[in-house]
C-alpha cells in the first residue's frame, strides 16, 4: 500500500454540495472511460495503417505512445472543433535526421492520408507540429499525432519534434527537444493516490457513463467495454487539472485567434502542489492559487513565465505562450476570477439555480446544467425511495437532531400532496 | 389502537430539543407558531410552522385544520410559469391572497402519513427540508423530482 494514501475527510454541508457538483461537472467534461478505450484502439489502428505495405513510413515507426492529457487521463473536451476530444499521440519514427521539419510532417501526413478512397483520405489535416485525424461519428474525437525522432538511445524518449507552419518560410521552421514520456512518469510519481476520492469519482463516472452516454463508433473499431472503474479512478489533483483546463477553455472560447495557456504547463503546476487526501475543492483551490502565484512572480520581474519539463530542462512548456506580458495578465485575471467564484460557490448562500449559473460561467452551460439535473433527480429519488442515499445529505443549521440520531437518521416516509393551481392569473 | 395525540407542550419540548434554532411563540393554549432556519442544500430558508391542536375528527370542509402548516418567509418562494412541471409553484396549498406564502403540502392526507400523535420535530421538519430541496431542484431544472400527487380539481371531484 502506498504510504501517501490518506483518508478523504468529510466536508461541511455547503462544501460537500459544492464538491459533489464539481465532481459531476468534471465527469461531464472528461473523456469517458469507454472513449478512452476507443482512442487507444484508434491510435493502434492508425499505427497499423501507417505501416501498411506501400506506405512511405512502412517499418519506420519505432513506437506510438500517448502524450500529455491522454497519458495522464486528464483529457477533456477541447475549446474548438465543436467541443470534441483531442487525443495527443507521439509517433516516434525512424528517419534520416537530416530531413527538414516540413518534410517529416509532410511524410506523416501522406502516410496517413493515403490514396483517394482509402480509409483516412480527406479526414487528415497537416498542422504546424502534428497531423490530425478526424472521425465523423458520435465520438467527436480527433487524434493529434506528433512525429518525433529519438535523440539518444541511452535516454529513452528524449526526442526531437518539429515545428513547420506551411505558410511560414522554411528558416522559421525549427526542431524542439521534448521528453513527454519522462514528464508523464513525473506526473504519475508525484500524483498522490486519493483512495476514497478515487473510488467515489470512479463510481460516479461509471454511473454517468452507463446512464447517459451512448457512443456510436465507426465500423473499423471493435466495440469497447462500457466501463472500467480502474480507468475511471483518478486523484483529486488530476480532476482539478481537468476543471482548470475546462475553465481556461471557457474563458478563451470567445477570444478568437488568441493562444491559450498550454495544458502541459497547467499539468506541471498542478502536480507541483499535489497533496494526498485532498478533496477536489482543496486541490482545485490550491492549484489555482499556485498558478496565480507563479504567474504573478514572473510578472513582478517584468518577465513571461518560463515553465519546463522537470525531467528534461530543454523541454520548455511555455515556448508559445505567453507571447507577452499582456497575454500573461489576461490569464492571471481569469484565475483571480476563478478563485473568487470558488469562494462564492462554497459560501453557503447560493440556491441550486444560482450554483448552476455560477458553474456554467466557470465550466460551461451544458456540463453545469447536467450536473445540477443529476443532483436534483438523485435528491428526489432519495425522497421517494428512502433506501437510496441522497448526495450531500441535508440537515438544519441547528445541530443534528437527537431524534434523528436515535432513529438512525430517517424521518418516516411521506409523499407530497397539494391543491392544483386554481387558474392562471388574468392578464 | 389509535395513539393519543401529542400535547402542545410535548410538541414544543421536542422542537426545542431537536431544532434549537427554532423559536416557539404560543398564541393560545391550542396554537403555536415556530420560526427558524432550514438549510436543505446550501442556502438557508427562514420558515414558520403553524400548528393548532384540534379536537374531534377531521372535518372535510376544513382540510388544513389540525395539521402543521409550513410557510417560507425568506427568501420568498418564486412563481415560475415557464417550467415543464408544476407551474407556478409545486405542491402547495395555494393561498390566493399571497401565493408566495402558500403552505407547503408535505404529506398525503389519504395515506395516513401524519396524525396529531406524531412529533412535528420528527416528521414535518424533515419533510419541509425534502420539499425545499425539491423546490430548488425544480427552480434549477423546471422539473419536480420529489413525486407526489394533487387533490382532484373541484369539477373532477364532483363529476
Amino acid at each position: 500500500m502506498n504510504s501517501r494514501v490518506l483518508r478523504y475527510a468529510p466536508l461541511p454541508q455547503a462544501l460537500a454540495l459544492a464538491e459533489d457538483l464539481l465532481i459531476r461537472t468534471a465527469i461531464r467534461i472528461e473523456l469517458p472511460p469507454s472513449l478512452h478505450e476507443l482512442a487507444v484502439r484508434r491510435f493502434e489502428a492508425v499505427r497499423t495503417y501507417i505501416e501498411r505495405d506501400g506506405s512511405p513510413l512502412k517499418d519506420r515507426v519505432r513506437i506510438f505512445y500517448p502524450q500529455g492529457s491522454m497519458a495522464i487521463r486528464a483529457t477533456i473536451r477541447s475549446r474548438k472543433r465543436s467541443d470534441g476530444y483531442d487525443i495527443d499521440i507521439v509517433a516516434e519514427l525512424i528517419l534520416d535526421p537530416r530531413l527538414t521539419p516540413a518534410q517529416i510532417l509532410d511524410l506523416l501526413f501522406v502516410a496517413i492520408n493515403g490514396e483517394p478512397g482509402s480509409r483516412y483520405h480527406g479526414k487528415v489535416k497537416r498542422q504546424s507540429r502534428c497531423v490530425t485525424v478526424e472521425y465523423d461519428d458520435d465520438s467527436r474525437m480527433h487524434l493529434d499525432i506528433t512525429p518525433s525522432l529519438l535523440i539518444a538511445h541511452d535516454d529513452p524518449r528524449l526526442s526531437q519534434i518539429f515545428h513547420a507552419k506551411p505558410e511560414e518560410p522554411a528558416h522559421q521552421h525549427r526542431r524542439l527537444i521534448m521528453n513527454s514520456n519522462a514528464f508523464v512518469e513525473h506526473v504519475r510519481a508525484a500524483t498522490p493516490i486519493d483512495l476514497e476520492f478515487r473510488q467515489r469519482y470512479a463510481k460516479e463516472a461509471k454511473r454517468y457513463e452507463e446512464r447517459f452516454l451512448r457512443i456510436r463508433a465507426d465500423a473499423d473499431v471493435v466495440p469497447v467495454p462500457s466501463h472500467s472503474t480502474i480507468e475511471g479512478g483518478k486523484s483529486a489533483s488530476i480532476v482539478a487539472l481537468q476543471l482548470l483546463k475546462s475553465n481556461r477553455n471557457e474563458r478563451y472560447r470567445s477570444r478568437k485567434g488568441v493562444r491559450m495557456p498550454p495544458s502541459v504547463m497547467l499539468s506541471r503546476l498542478v502536480i507541483d502542489v499535489a497533496r494526498p487526501g485532498s478533496s477536489l475543492l482543496e486541490a482545485l483551490a490550491r492549484s489555482c492559487q499556485h498558478i496565480i502565484d507563479t504567474l504573478q512572480a514572473a510578472e513582478a520581474l517584468g518577465q513571461c513565465v518560463d515553465i519546463r519539463n522537470p525531467r528534461c530542462e530543454h523541454d520548455r512548456f511555455t515556448d508559445r505562450w505567453p507571447e507577452d506580458l499582456r497575454a500573461q495578465r489576461i490569464y492571471i485575471e481569469d484565475l483571480l476570477l476563478l478563485r473568487q467564484q470558488l469562494h462564492v460557490l462554497t459560501n453557503g448562500q447560493l440556491s441550486l439555480p444560482e450554483m448552476r449559473d455560477l458553474l456554467a460561467q466557470m465550466f460551461g452551460e451544458g456540463p453545469a446544467q447536467s450536473a445540477i439535473e443529476d443532483i436534483a433527480e438523485l435528491h428526489g429519488l432519495a425522497i421517494q425511495r428512502p433506501a437510496i442515499a441522497a448526495p450531500a445529505r441535508i440537515s438544519s443549521i441547528a445541530a443534528v437532531p437527537t431524534s434523528a440520531r436515535i432513529s438512525g437518521g430517517r424521518a418516516p416516509s411521506h409523499s407530497f400532496y397539494g391543491t392544483p393551481w386554481p387558474g392562471r392569473p388574468k392578464r | 389502537m389509535a395513539r393519543p395525540p401529542k400535547t402542545l407542550s410535548e410538541q414544543i419540548r421536542a422542537m426545542a430539543r431537536d431544532w434549537p434554532a427554532f423559536e416557539a411563540v404560543q398564541f393560545s393554549p391550542r396554537h403555536v407558531t415556530w420560526c427558524g432556519p432550514l438549510t436543505p442544500l446550501a442556502r438557508p430558508y427562514m420558515v414558520t410552522i403553524d400548528y393548532t391542536l384540534v379536537s374531534g375528527t377531521a372535518r372535510p370542509e376544513e382540510p388544513l385544520a389540525g395539521i402543521p402548516l409550513v410557510r417560507v418567509l425568506s427568501p420568498c418562494l418564486e412563481q415560475n410559469w415557464n417550467v415543464l412541471e408544476e407551474a407556478p409553484l409545486p405542491h402547495v396549498y395555494f393561498d390566493s391572497a399571497d401565493i408566495s406564502r402558500s403552505a407547503l403540502c408535505l404529506f398525503d392526507p389519504a395515506m395516513g402519513q401524519w396524525s396529531p400523535a406524531d412529533l412535528i420535530a420528527f416528521t414535518t421538519i424533515y419533510w419541509a427540508l425534502d420539499w425545499l430541496q425539491c423546490y430548488e431542484g425544480w427552480q434549477a431544472t423546471g422539473r419536480w423530482f420529489g413525486g407526489g400527487r394533487h387533490a382532484p380539481r373541484l369539477e373532477q371531484a364532483q363529476s
